[in-house]
C-alpha cells in the first residue's frame, strides 16, 4: 500500500462531502432502526449486480461471502467513526477491487445503487418525520460520498502503480532508475 | 580514489578528440559516478537520462532481435550523444559535436568503457 496520510485523506474527503460530526451522530442514532433492513438492501444490491453481465464474472461462487462483507460495511456506515481507520479500511477495499481488475465504473455505480436503496428504506422508516428524513438522507449521501471518494483515491493510486509497473517492464528500467529520473524532473 | 581514476579515464577520453564536448560515467540506476561536463549541463539529468536511454536501448535491441546492445546513438542538429555500457553496473555517456567523425569516437568510447568496466 502506498505511503498515504489517512488523516489528511479523511479531512480532505470530509471537506468535499460535507460530512460533519452532527451527521455522524444522526447515522449512529439510526443504526438500530435501520439494522433489520440491511440484509434486504444487500440482497437487492446483489440481485441487481447479478443481472449485469459484465459484473457476473466477479460474483460467481462468491455472492454469499460478499453479502456478509457488504452487510458488515453497511453496519459501519451507521456506526462510524469516519476517521483515519475507516479511511484506511475503505482504501484497502478500493485496492482489492483494483487487484481483481474490477471496472472503474462499478464503484460509482454500486455506491449509487446503495444510496438509492438506503434512501428508499429511510423513506419507509422515517415516513412520519420529514425533518429527520431530510437530515438522515443528507447524512447518508455525505457518508457514501466520503466512502466513495476514499475508495476512488486508492483506485487511482493502484491504477497508476500498475501502469508504472507495466512501463518499467516494457522499458527495462529499474524502479530505482525511474525514481532517480523522476526526482531530477520534480 | 575510484572516482579520481574514473575522472582520469574520462579526461583521457575527452582529450582524444576535440569533437568530444563532455563525458560521464553513470550507474545503471542513473547516479553520476564521475563526469567532465560543461557548466550548462545538469549532472543529475545527464545521469538519469543516459541510464534511462540505455535501458530502453537494451529492451529495444532485445525486442527487435538485434542481439546484445552495443551503444545508443542520438543525433541532434547540435551534436551527438553516445551511450554504451561499461560492464554490467555502469554507463558511459559522451556528447560530441555535430561535425564529429563518429568512427574514431566510437573506438575511443569503446576503449574508455572497457577501462571503466575493469574499475567497477
Amino acid at each position: 500500500m502506498p505511503d498515504i496520510d489517512f488523516q489528511q485523506l479523511t479531512d480532505y474527503a470530509k471537506q468535499f462531502t460535507g460530512l460533519t460530526k452532527e451527521q455522524e451522530d444522526i447515522l449512529i442514532e439510526l443504526s438500530q432502526e435501520i439494522k433489520p433492513y440491511l440484509p434486504r438492501i444487500t440482497d437487492s444490491f446483489y440481485e441487481v449486480l447479478l443481472a449485469i453481465p459484465k459484473a457476473q464474472p466477479f460474483l460467481e461462487g462468491r455472492v454469499e461471502t460478499l453479502k456478509q462483507t457488504h452487510i458488515h460495511w453497511l453496519e459501519q456506515v451507521f456506526s462510524g467513526p469516519y476517521d483515519a481507520n475507516y479511511s484506511q479500511a475503505m482504501y484497502h477495499v478500493g485496492d482489492v477491487h483494483v487487484r481483481v481488475a474490477l471496472p472503474v465504473e462499478f464503484m460509482v455505480g454500486a455506491m449509487t445503487l446503495v444510496g438509492v436503496r438506503l434512501t428508499e428504506v429511510l423513506g419507509e422508516i422515517l415516513i412520519d418525520d420529514p425533518s429527520r428524513l431530510n437530515k438522515a438522507t443528507t447524512a447518508v449521501t455525505s457518508a457514501l460520498g466520503f466512502t466513495l471518494m476514499v475508495m476512488q483515491q486508492s483506485y487511482e493510486s493502484s491504477r497508476l502503480s500498475e501502469e508504472l509497473d507495466k512501463f518499467l517492464k516494457i522499458t527495462g528500467m529499474s524502479r530505482t532508475l525511474f525514481d532517480n529520473l523522476a526526482s531530477v524532473y520534480k | 580514489m575510484r572516482e579520481d581514476m574514473l575522472a582520469s579515464i574520462l579526461s583521457d577520453l575527452n582529450g582524444t578528440s576535440a569533437d568530444i564536448e563532455a563525458s560521464a560515467v553513470i550507474s545503471t540506476d542513473g547516479l553520476l559516478m564521475a563526469s567532465l561536463l560543461p557548466a550548462n549541463l545538469d549532472e543529475d539529468r545527464v545521469g538519469a537520462m543516459s541510464a534511462a536511454m540505455l535501458s530502453l536501448g537494451d529492451r529495444t535491441a532485445q525486442e527487435l532481435a538485434r542481439g546484445e546492445l552495443e551503444q545508443v546513438l542520438i543525433r541532434g542538429n547540435k551534436g551527438y550523444v553516445i551511450m554504451t555500457h561499461a560492464g554490467t553496473e555502469a554507463v558511459v555517456s559522451v556528447m560530441a559535436k555535430s561535425t564529429a567523425k563518429l568512427g574514431l569516437i566510437f573506438l575511443d568510447v569503446k576503449r574508455a568503457s572497457e577501462a571503466i568496466s575493469k574499475l567497477i
